[in-house]
């Protein structure tokens, strides 16, 4: 479980004017959930970007529970990132031609983070996402078993947050919901932090605080009393 | 890791299969052209090393060597028959042979010689040796059994030769293969090569003028009226009576310091001696230039195909952007990225220049082998010392090739492939 303190950020693209992203402060408590709105183009894909260390930022410091990714390099971030984020993308980023347990294996042997638990806990996981053939090709899948592979891939490494940007976006309303319900009961289960980037508002309804991002900018961050049920 | 390099080349099977089979068609190029190019120079050196001295008349030393170690069919120009006794009787010669070319049968060629050469060349597989005018020895490649009577031709048939149909040779033994172009030969007696072109001993003296270019002849009646051939005459080798004209005499000296004398009293307006080993010598250095010009034209076409290679590889990184992109999210380290790039392009490179070597000795093996049919010529297709050094350069240099994909893979950001 990690809390997030980010200071004076600031992420400019060359040949533009505005900021693509200008946060002074924000600060995020270990455990809890965290849905990041916006409309297009307002900052939320290079947040993410930041928050994950997959881009550095520029200005700033970004403190993940007293470590600071930036100032990390970059290969220190990717092993960071390895061990501390679970990863839930839009497109999925699954391997054609991996099964379903290969796939969610893959970036823990890549980095060669592999164990017997590592394995006996991949195997775990996909029957806790509903998918009882681990061996299954991934091509061979529905978008919502894939995404639902994809997020047993972000736990496998029991991340202290999971990252998730558009979980739901690319999939029908059923799966969409029994994915952000998993995304929802797994970080709650294995107490992480998670930060889900969605315009879906049935989705940002159900975390405990939404930020809205406008411009780059943080135009709205308050709690939700409401939930759904 | 190996499971997912694995995985990326069955799904890219079909590029995969075209750069292999790319890569291991220009290695069997070069191979190929390098192997027969070698086979054909140790063949030939090791078929000309069972000749030490050739002496013949004045005129081409290619074509003396050509038609006396080869058996290439063209007209020699004829010495004094003189000169064979005189070899003879020579304290540095350890043996001296004539041989009389111009006929052929089936597409093998009849030689007229001595009974000294046949022991000289190698030991008789069976039978024995020509002991009478119409009696023969079959080389080794020549497919005709023994007792088999050969009617020789003037000529090659092919060329429009005509038959003699004076006299026909009786095969009485088979040589053991020398692996040289005499394995595809019939050797009789000089003495009936010189009847059967009406230049016998006797007529000799006093039909010179006649006899002078029997080789070059195209008259077509000029050999009808030849008498009659006895086959059954006990060959008579007794070289110093009179002894018509001659093609060419091999020579076998008593010593190397014998051989160059010989040479050089044999270097004069009537004869001409040769060692075949320098004369093919200077005929592999006017063929070097054209073995540089084929290593040329195949380097060309291996460059070609690294630059080819290299290009697919270039886009199919930029194709993979988002697949190097997501394994970089998820955690994988930059190195992993770069191994599994390097190592996909250089499996297939490797698996193209193994498969490449493999096809290339198959082919110059195919193509020594029909030489070999044709000339009787063994052709010897190996791979030598220098070869595993190519191989292991060809290897580096995949590797290097290998790198360029895989460092624009190392270097990419994620989150800008990720976007993409």
């Amino acid at each position: 479980m990690l809390g997030l303190q980010l200071a004076g950020v600031d992420v400019s693209f060359p040949g533009l004017a505005a900021p693509a992203l200008a946060i002074d402060s924000l600060s995020v408590t270990a455990g809890s959930r965290v849905a990041l709105t916006g409309a297009s183009g307002s900052g939320k894909s290079t947040l993410i970007s930041i928050l994950t260390g997959l881009e550095r930022a520029g200005q700033g410091r970004v403190l993940w529970g007293g470590v600071d990714i930036c100032a990390l390099s970059e290969g220190g971030r990717d092993r960071w990132r390895g061990a501390n984020i679970g990863l839930v993308l839009q497109d999925f980023h699954l391997f054609p031609g991996l099964s379903a347990l290969e796939n969610v294996l893959l970036p823990a042997r890549l980095s060669g983070a592999m164990t017997r638990d590592v394995g006996a806990r991949a195997e775990h996981l996909l029957l806790r996402v509903g998918l009882a053939r681990p061996t299954q090709m991934i091509e061979t899948m529905s978008r919502g078993e894939m995404q639902r592979v994809a997020i047993a891939r972000a736990l496998l490494r029991k991340p202290g947050v999971v990252i998730a940007d558009e979980p739901t976006a690319s999939l029908d309303s059923d799966a969409g919901d029994a994915v952000g319900d998993l995304l929802l009961e797994l970080s709650t289960e294995s107490g992480c932090t998670l930060i889900v980037a969605t315009h879906e508002l049935a989705l940002s309804r159900r975390m405990d605080r939404r930020i809205r991002l406008a411009a780059g900018r943080i135009v709205e961050d308050g709690v939700i009393e409401e939930r759904a049920a | 890791m190996i499971g997912f390099i694995l995985a990326d080349l069955r799904r890219l099977w079909a590029g995969s299969l075209v750069v292999v089979l790319l890569v291991a068609l220009a290695t069997a190029l070069g191979v190929a052209v390098t192997l027969q190019e070698r086979a054909l120079r140790l063949g030939s050196a090791r078929a000309a090393d069972k000749f030490d001295l050739v002496i013949g008349a004045p005129g081409s030393e290619t074509q003396l060597v050509l038609s006396s170690i080869f058996l290439q069919p063209s007209p020699l120009p004829l010495m004094e028959g003189t000169v064979l006794p005189r070899l003879l009787a020579d304290p540095r010669v350890a043996s001296a042979a004539p041989v009389g070319f111009g006929d052929s049968f089936g597409g093998y060629a009849v030689v007229g010689t001595s009974t000294g050469l046949v022991g000289e060349l190698e030991q008789l597989a069976e039978g024995r040796v020509f002991a009478a005018l119409g009696e023969a020895v079959a080389g080794a490649a020549v497919d005709l059994p023994i007792g088999y009577a050969v009617k020789p031709t003037h000529g090659f048939a092919e060329l429009g030769g005509h038959a003699h149909t004076e006299l026909a040779y009786r095969i009485v033994g088979r040589l053991k293969p020398t692996d040289t172009a005499w394995d595809r030969a019939i050797l009789v007696p000089m003495q009936a090569v010189w009847a059967l072109h009406g230049m016998a001993a006797a007529e000799h003296q006093d039909a010179d003028g006649h006899d002078d270019h029997p080789h070059d002849e195209t008259a077509p009646g000029a050999e009808v009226d030849h008498p009659h051939i006895d086959a059954d005459a006990v060959l008579d080798e007794d070289w110093s009576k009179a002894t018509p004209g001659l093609p060419a005499i091999l020579v076998k000296p008593k010593s190397i310091a014998d051989a160059y004398k010989l040479r050089q009293d044999y270097r004069s307006n009537m004869t001409l001696a040769v060692f075949p080993g320098e004369v093919l010598t200077n005929l592999y250095a006017t063929l070097g230039d054209a073995k540089r010009v084929l290593v040329g034209v195949t380097t060309g076409a291996q460059v070609l195909v690294a630059a080819a290679i290299l290009l697919v590889t270039i886009l199919h990184v930029g194709q993979r952007r988002r697949q190097i992109g997501a394994l970089r999210a998820f955690g994988a380290p930059r190195t992993a990225v770069l191994v599994i790039v390097w190592s996909e392009l250089f499996a297939l490179t490797a698996a193209g220049v193994l498969i490449g070597f493999a096809l290339g000795f198959g082919a110059a093996k195919l193509i020594a082998g029909y030489l070999s049919g044709e000339s009787g010529v063994a052709m010897p297709v190996m791979f030598t010392a220098g070869d595993g050094f190519l191989v292991s350069a060809i290897l580096a240099f995949a590797a290097c090739l290998a790198m360029l994909p895989a460092v624009l893979a190392y270097r990419q950001s994620p989150a800008a492939a990720l976007r993409a």
